[in-house]
């Protein structure tokens, strides 16, 4: 009885009919993760570049990841990610390993995560050939909530969330930028002095 | 920060009554580091009379003497002031550079720690080894008077462990758990 209305109620839904117009049936487009919408940095590992030239240099991976709402506070979390940020992979896991922060628990396995889906998926040959290029938080979904105090007085408290971002690069990791001395300062003043131009004349 | 909500107002406002009484009675001389108190015949205000604006009432009468009053913020800090502050270098999370590899298992370890893995293994063992002690005594609060001796497959005991207790373990021996 129950299977035979079941039956019936599957050969009644309409998305298993024609769609508008094609002779095709649809293809199980709208599956159970359309309602929650795709966020942009997921979206990113889906651009497909067209075929390199054989005279043109090899473009790098680019691998990104992302997890949301770690039950985490997005200012805690962003200097974790400002301590991986130009970091090789392998230096970044050994850092977050011996931290003792809660966030770094979370952003190891976001990494390693990451490491796994660029050798099986994004065509990379050794995975500790990869740096962080992006490291990035976000704010996730707050919720307020009532915090006692004595004597009868509350506050609102809020139950904070982020999201983390990582964007793997193939490659060994970008030399580190000089720091800018006083010479180079000098510099650019004077060069600043020397391009400036008089307007509105002959 | 604390954000009072309309409902505790007249514990607040009592509360300041109470405060407002003790220093007019002089049982907080302290205050003013004994110096007499710079309000003389000041207006007493009463609660009651000005229903919702006792508290403004009782603020703005005390005016002149609130310099004793708690410290405030006086201006909003900005985000760019926040931003110095937050990401200022001395609060910045500072690279590790004392992290090696263990030589026994390859894992990271730092230098003045045991390696994480290693211990775990050992400790691991070491639960299983307390297990066949406390199916050997029996109860809690057994344990005899003489040496244990753990033994795993194929081992005898030898003559230096004559009076002592063996312990069997049903497992090849590991590398690291030395025979004496």
């Amino acid at each position: 009885g129950a299977a035979w209305a079941r039956g019936l109620l599957s050969w009644a839904r309409p998305e298993r009919w024609l769609a508008s117009g094609s002779l095709f049936p649809l293809s199980c487009i709208h599956t159970s993760t359309s309602l929650q919408k795709i966020g942009k940095w997921e979206k990113k590992n889906r651009i497909v570049y067209p075929p390199q030239l054989p005279g043109e240099p090899r473009r790098p991976a680019e691998i990104y990841h992302c997890r949301r709402e770690i039950k985490y506070s997005n200012d805690k979390m962003w200097y974790l990610a400002k301590l991986i940020k130009g970091m090789s992979i392998d230096q970044a896991l050994a850092q977050l390993e011996f931290s003792d922060k809660k966030g770094a628990k979370v952003i190891k396995e976001v990494l390693l995560e990451a490491q796994e889906m660029a050798v099986r998926k994004h065509n990379v040959e050794f995975k500790s050939n990869l740096h962080i290029a992006e490291s990035q938080t976000g704010r996730g979904r707050y919720v307020k909530r009532l915090r006692c105090h004595g004597k009868g007085m509350f506050g609102m408290m809020k139950i904070s969330r982020c999201h983390y971002f990582v964007k793997l690069v193939e490659g060994p990791p970008p030399p580190p930028e000089p720091p800018r001395t006083g010479f180079d300062q000098a510099k650019e003043y004077v060069q600043q002095l020397r391009n400036r131009t008089l307007v509105h004349t002959l | 920060v604390l954000v009072l909500v309309s409902s505790p107002l007249p514990r607040l406002r009592a509360l300041l009554q109470r405060c407002w009484g003790r220093l007019e009675r002089g049982l907080w001389p302290s205050v003013f580091g004994g110096q007499s108190p710079p309000w003389g015949p000041a207006l007493a205000v009463q609660g009651p009379a000005l229903v919702p604006q006792g508290i403004n009432d009782a603020e703005a009468l005390s005016l002149p003497e609130s310099m004793v009053w708690m410290a405030a913020p006086k201006h909003r800090r900005t985000i760019e002031v926040n931003r110095c502050r937050r990401r200022h270098p001395s609060k910045l999370i500072e690279i590790k550079r004392n992290i090696d590899v263990c030589p026994e298992c390859g894992n990271l370890k730092q230098k003045h720690v045991l390696c994480g893995y290693c211990y775990a293994k050992v400790k691991e063992e070491t639960r299983l080894i307390r297990m066949e002690i406390y199916k050997k005594e029996g109860r809690p609060f057994n344990a005899p008077t003489v040496e244990t001796v753990v033994l795993y497959e194929g081992e005898k005991p030898t003559e230096k462990d004559e009076g002592k207790r063996i312990i069997e373990r049903a497992r090849k021996r590991p590398s690291w758990f030395v025979q004496n």
